[in-house]
């Protein structure tokens, strides 16, 4: 009796986790065969429908009719440094924060985690003027920059709650044998925070990937536009759009994030949920 | 000297960097919001006469009344449903982690795509995969172009927000769920307690403190929501979908006022704070995480 309850048990259970999984991923299988259909399969067969025939056009169109590949470097470019930056910047800060005792370093800390709850929002007019100014926009570093200064709290709170971790014995005994702070840190701690600046890579890079607001403000060329805005291509006249041709293109802009997701998911999933689970 | 030096020579490049990108814009943002100014002609000074205006625009409380809205509406079904999924986690014995990478895929989608993609499975002309399937079983009454109707389409956003970000929190339960001690668990089992009073009585009582994180993450998030509404709807039609954020966005770069708009973007600055900060201040103090 008890069993027969545990099989119908399974059953529902793995219904309700099949269902919930359907519903989760059916719109990204939706753009991945949509990006194989016609231009005469979306108009004469119902949307839920496989695609008739295999159609590579719109990936053609994909990349004839916009900068593609282009935006694609712009991508990278402004990926790459704004990473860098962000480790450069906030380990050996948070080195110092966590283990070097100075004045002022927990207020310092509280002042860099501050910014986690500050919307990006509030410096786009400012920033936008500057750029002005000094002719940042239409650039790379526009990108690079307030992306960097925004990444930072939340690096800033990953490397120092890792710290907490190593003991203090190692650094002093490692400065008992006359390495200096900058040895230290280097050749000590930076190599045993590796799988912290994993999860600041990792989490930055989708972040900074899939990053609208900013290439929407201060990106208006063509040539410097990144995947995201990128994706916008394709609306044409009248509000019409070249629906397979934009499945197409989010295919493709998609590949690199889910490749990477997939090899590192686990740093992915704890890089974005180290808000609230710390350690 | 050298030792009191030393530690600057770390932290100063990033607190600069933090001061220079951060920090001073708000400042600036705030003397800007202190103008009537449209970009062009003279900045004429008006006090607070900007965060006036906010208490007389009746457009924006309307707005502030969505925003409200879509933060209930994803606050509740954030932390119902993520409880939920994590407890469906929890249980099942074979492909854990598959399941917990695949659900997790709408996260590392942009919400371009997604918004995209959303778009194309609500619309009506030409018909789209939703309501074709409403059509098939029988339910034509209810074919709509969701994105479009003032009266759903705040509700459209804020489901469209859920589904990306729903992932998140079920790992960020399930993540605390695993890391409580079996023991307790057990000595609960052997009193008697059934599987729903272990999570009831037990459980979730024990991950309160993160339950009160992702409230605080969700309730941020959504104040300052955005890209959905910008990206799906633009805030329309009329204001029906407008958030804080959006109309503030609108405000400074299609309006061109950028005494007013910097005014909101201060607001928003405020509210967020005070939010968060009032949420702290509930927070069960023990274990703090």
């Amino acid at each position: 009796m008890v069993k027969k309850k545990n099989r119908v048990c399974r059953t529902v259970f793995g219904v309700l986790v099949a269902l919930v999984l359907f519903i989760q991923l059916y719109p990204i299988f939706y753009i991945i065969i949509s990006s194989f259909k016609s231009s005469v399969d979306f108009a004469n067969n119902p949307p839920y429908t496989l695609p008739t025939e295999f159609f590579i056009g719109n990936y053609v169109t994909a990349f004839t009719q916009s900068h593609l590949l282009r935006y694609f470097l712009n991508s990278i470019v402004i990926a790459v440094f704004t990473l860098l930056l962000l480790v450069i910047l906030g380990a050996p800060a948070s080195y110092a924060i966590a283990k070097i005792h100075f004045k002022f370093d927990k207020a310092i800390l509280a002042f860099f985690l501050m910014g986690i709850m500050i919307p990006t929002f509030v410096t786009l007019l400012p920033m936008f003027r500057m750029y002005n100014i000094l002719g940042l926009r239409n650039t790379y570093a526009s990108l690079i920059i307030p992306q960097v200064g925004f990444g930072l709290p939340m690096c800033i709170y990953l490397y120092t709650g890792f710290l907490e971790y190593i003991p203090n014995s190692l650094i002093e005994s490692a400065q008992l044998d006359g390495a200096s702070q900058f040895r230290t840190f280097l050749s000590i701690v930076f190599p045993l925070m590796k799988n912290t600046t994993m999860t600041v890579l990792t989490l930055n890079f989708i972040n900074v990937w899939n990053e609208f607001t900013f290439a929407n403000t201060f990106l208006t060329s063509n040539e410097m536009k990144t995947i995201p805005l990128g994706l916008m291509d394709f609306n044409g006249l009248f509000g019409l759009k070249d629906w397979g041709a934009i499945f197409a293109a989010i295919t493709i802009t998609m590949l690199p994030t889910l490749i990477i997701y997939f090899i590192l998911n686990k740093q992915v999933i704890a890089g974005m949920a180290a808000g609230a689970v710390k350690g | 000297m050298k030792k009191k030096v030393t530690p600057w020579l770390f932290v100063g490049p990033a607190l600069i960097a933090y001061l220079l990108i951060v920090i001073i814009p708000i400042i600036s943002s705030f003397y800007y919001s202190l103008f009537d100014w449209n970009g062009i002609g003279n900045m004429k000074f008006i006090g607070l006469g900007n965060f006036v205006k906010q208490l007389h625009d009746s457009t924006f409380h309307t707005i502030i009344k969505n925003n409200l809205v879509y933060a209930g509406i994803n606050t509740v079904m954030q932390i119902l449903l993520g409880i939920l999924l994590a407890i469906l986690l929890m249980h099942l014995t074979k492909g854990k982690n598959l399941v917990k990478t695949l659900y997790f895929t709408p996260c590392i989608v942009s919400s371009i795509a997604i918004c995209q993609v959303f778009e194309k499975l609500l619309s009506k002309e030409p018909m789209g995969v939703i309501n074709a399937v409403l059509g098939g079983l029988g339910l034509e009454s209810m074919q709509r172009a969701f994105t479009a109707d003032p009266k759903l389409s705040l509700y459209v956003v804020a489901f469209v927000e859920f589904y990306k970000w729903s992932a998140l929190y079920m790992i960020i339960f399930y993540s605390a769920f695993i890391s409580i001690s079996e023991d307790i668990v057990e000595a609960a089992v052997i009193d008697g307690a059934s599987g729903l009073q272990q999570y009831l009585y037990i459980r979730i009582p024990l991950i309160r403190n993160i339950i009160f994180v992702a409230l605080v993450m969700v309730v941020s998030g959504t104040l300052k929501g955005f890209d959905v509404s910008y990206i799906l709807t633009s805030g329309g039609p009329g204001y029906s979908s407008e958030l804080v954020a959006t109309y503030m966005y609108k405000q400074l770069f299609t309006q061109m006022n950028f005494g007013y708009g910097s005014s909101l973007a201060i607001f928003l600055v405020v509210e967020c704070v005070v939010v968060v900060s009032l949420l702290k201040a509930i927070t069960p103090r023990d274990a703090e995480c």
